[in-house]
């Protein structure tokens, strides 16, 4: 390669583009609001496969029949022409109800051979104590991560090389929870396995750059301008960082486009954020995660010779 | 690394299709109905309850009780028992005391079940006390026990030795024969002494249902009794299974209930295998158009890596037990596909470079093999970690990495979503795999395979283009 691109010179455009989506990842789940599934906030959701046709305000008025309370109700269709009819209802059913609810749904739409394929039904402090331990298990492997990272790369700095690398894996995984937001994808324990799978993926790009920056540095002298370093750094691994997340993306895409064509819903909504968060996880490592390293080192250099000054002019005094 | 002779090349080759043969297909044989299975192969995976359908039920005693350790261990055997009883053996159980939860986890074995799910896991709740009381009084409305009936107990499962399903050799009927252990023999004597006189009744309840209640003829004191009425075999057995199984110490409710159908797991599952296959082709293809011979070398690793892979999940390996593989399991594997090729590309990057700042091929390949590690291993230690994370988090309590993490997880119960936990499985394994043969296999592929003369020109490292002012 012959040039080096000025990443840290562009970095404004960078960092706008990642405030852009979090932004939009915020108002979207204002506007949309953030949808739980049943694993998480508790309640009922059945799937029966039928054929024919069926009316959804007849299913809702027969589940209210049957087991007294409201549901949502959506249809499915996949590629080979199968439909299911997935009921949602706010909460959780015992046993009994839930036989009592497939019973009188077959019995009422007999026409339509309902058969049963999926039956979930999660009390809700399961579900929420489920919820808790997902988060601490991402609040976890983030704070390993930066651990890690400080100590692999201590000679550069290691705890701000961390700290910028968490960060800028904070921007990755709103960028997965905006996608779950706004296509409707309920929140279940895909998100929280996607959310961790992009922690652990996107920090590779990070510390491929951080490698090379540290062997420059050895190379190059502590006197080059940290600008200039990072601006190399970025530009040599480039290739290589674009060839992995290219193959990442590959092979996730392929899971993707297989279950979208074969409906799969349970792993398209797993495929779809991860390959997503994939491909910005690569965008954020070669733009945003050096240009934040670079800022606060040069923020540090400029308090360092803020307060150098600043003894000079009181000595002088 | 010490020279590398030229055939190396071959016979790593050769192994590495041997061996991801033998992990796809395994070694068999069939005589007649049964399969000798030597070697395990794709088809003897064990699937999760995602792919095969099955119950996902979690049981807690009754709101009001506050079960000790031991009433929780009882539990936990007795719907052992019943599981094996009806001849589920592949089944999985997490008692957590903290929360006072049951996890019961079980495969369908066929499509039927599916729609009879509530009643099998209501059966599995049930307390199943088995009760001989006096006398036959029975409450009209509710059906249960009053007066002396209801005061009066004889004999409980706890006082019998073991239910026989027993066919009368008179009248063909089916019943059940019950041997009672010494106490009960003594209680039973004695009552059926008391009772023979006035010809009482002593009826048999199973929790609040009565099931027979026959007039007492004679003293019994040989211990042994029998319950005859409506049977059919399959409920004689059912009830002797039961009686054996012994009786809950409390019923069990049903706190969350997740059942799935087989269809609709099977179909899935045979597309993310189409899927996997799909993938490695593609990463293959793309592997070797940007990076020529090591891409080449590449693609072969990361066969052996898949079929790494597979082997540490079906249980091909001696060392590793097999494990459960579920639909986010799978995503893994394939996930491990891209991850393996990262570390390839990371090496042909490196030998890209070496050679553009004028080092032979030789020296080349060494250096960027050496100075690729630690980036390699960097890369995949996170993934590791983050894999670790997930297993101890999604994974049962009892696995090493729940238990290494219990300091962390320990205000949480054991959660119920254990396909995630197959997911960090093979990204953990895939991710072990990629550095063993990832790194171990493509170096000596490559460093055989250079030594050929028409491997040796650098066009089919990198592009060498006409302006060599790099």
């Amino acid at each position: 390669m012959t040039k080096t691109i000025d990443f840290i010179g562009k970095r404004k455009i960078f960092f706008t583009i990642a405030l852009c989506i979090i932004g939009v990842a915020l108002i979207c789940s204002f506007v949309f609001g953030v949808k739980m599934d049943v694993q998480f906030s508790g309640g009922t959701i059945a799937t029966y496969s039928y054929t024919g046709d069926l009316s959804a305000d007849e299913v809702k008025a027969a589940v209210k029949d049957a087991v007294g309370k409201e549901s949502s109700i959506q249809e499915q269709q996949d590629a080979s022409g199968n439909k299911n009819v997935v009921i949602t209802v706010a909460s959780k059913l015992n046993v009994d109800e839930t036989a009592g609810l497939t019973k009188a749904l077959q019995e009422k739409f007999a026409d339509n051979s309902l058969e049963v394929m999926q039956m979930n039904t999660v009390d809700p402090t399961i579900g929420g104590e489920f919820l808790a331990k997902s988060l601490f298990a991402l609040l976890l492997a983030a704070v390993l991560i930066i651990i890690y990272v400080a100590i692999r790369f201590r000679k550069i700095g290691g705890l701000s090389a961390g700290v910028m690398g968490v960060l800028t894996l904070c921007n990755d995984m709103l960028v997965v929870f905006a996608v779950f937001v706004i296509f409707r994808i309920p929140l279940n324990d895909n998100f929280i396995a996607v959310e961790l799978m992009i922690l652990g993926y996107s920090i590779n790009d990070t510390i491929i750059i951080y490698d090379r920056i540290r062997e420059n540095r050895r190379l190059l002298g502590p006197k080059v301008p940290i600008r200039e370093l990072v601006n190399k750094s970025i530009t040599q691994s480039f290739a290589r960082s674009i060839n992995t997340s290219v193959t990442t993306a590959l092979a996730i895409g392929t899971v993707c486009v297989i279950s979208l064509i074969f409906n799969i819903s349970s792993i398209v909504t797993f495929a779809f954020p991860m390959l997503i968060g994939v491909a910005y996880g690569a965008f954020s490592s070669l733009c945003i995660c050096g240009s934040l390293w670079v800022s606060w080192q040069e923020h540090k250099v400029k308090k360092v010779e803020k307060a150098k000054l600043e003894n000079k002019k009181s000595k002088k005094k | 690394m010490k020279r590398v002779g030229k055939p190396v090349f071959f016979i790593v080759l050769a192994l590495i299709l041997a061996f991801s043969y033998l992990s796809f297909f395994g070694v068999s044989s069939q005589v007649a109905d049964t399969k000798q299975v030597y070697v395990k192969g794709v088809n003897d995976i064990r699937w999760g309850i995602d792919i095969r359908g099955g119950v996902d039920v979690v049981f807690t005693p009754p709101a009001d009780t506050k079960a000790t350790e031991e009433q929780m261990n009882a539990a936990e055997a007795v719907i052992k028992q019943r599981l094996v009883a009806q001849n589920i053996t592949d089944h999985e159980i997490y008692t957590d005391y903290n929360n006072q939860r049951i996890i019961v986890r079980y495969p369908w074995k066929d499509e039927e079940q599916i729609q009879h799910a509530e009643d099998a896991v209501k059966e599995l709740g049930a307390t199943a006390e088995l009760t001989f009381r006096e006398g036959a009084e029975v409450d009209e409305t509710t059906g249960a026990p009053t007066g002396t009936t209801e005061s009066t107990i004889i004999l409980t499962g706890a006082d019998v030795k073991e239910a026989t399903v027993q066919i009368n050799t008179q009248t063909n009927e089916p019943g059940v024969s019950l041997e009672l252990n010494d106490s009960g023999k003594d209680k039973f004597s004695e009552a059926t002494t008391r009772l023979a006189s006035s010809k009482g009744t002593i009826s048999i309840w199973m929790d609040n249902t009565m099931i027979s209640a026959p007039t007492v003829q004679t003293a019994i004191t040989d211990g042994k009794a029998s319950i005859t009425g409506n049977f059919t075999v399959e409920s004689a057995k059912a009830l002797a299974d039961k009686i054996n199984g012994g009786a809950l110490p409390f019923s069990l409710n049903v706190e969350s209930f997740s059942t799935i159908s087989p269809t609709l797991g099977m179909g899935a599952r045979d597309a993310m295998i189409l899927a996997m296959a799909i993938a490695f082709l593609l990463v293959a293809a793309y592997l070797i158009v940007f990076y020529r011979i090591p891409g080449l070398v590449a693609s072969i690793s990361l066969l052996a890596i898949l079929a790494g892979s597979v082997a540490a999940v079906s249980g091909f390996l001696p060392f590793i037990p097999s494990f459960t593989l579920t639909l986010p399991g799978i995503a893994g594997i394939v996930l491990t596909i891209g991850i393996g090729a990262d570390a390839n590309i990371i090496t042909a990057e490196r030998i890209k470079e070496e050679l553009r700042v004028g080092k032979t091929i030789d020296g080349a390949i060494d250096a960027g093999f050496s100075r690729a590690f630690s980036a390699i291993l960097d890369g995949n230690v996170t993934v590791i970690l983050v894999s670790i994370v997930l297993m101890g988090a999604f994974g049962p309590p009892s696995s090493i990495f729940a238990k290494i993490l219990t300091p962390v997880f320990f205000m949480f119960g054991p959660s119920t979503a254990g396909s995630i936990y197959s997911f960090g499985y093979t990204l953990l394994v895939g991710v072990i795999m990629n550095l063993v043969f990832g790194v171990l296999c493509s170096r000596l592929m490559l460093k055989s395979l250079s030594k050929w003369g028409p491997f040796r020109k650098e066009s089919l490292y990198r592009r060498v283009r006409n302006d060599q002012n790099d």
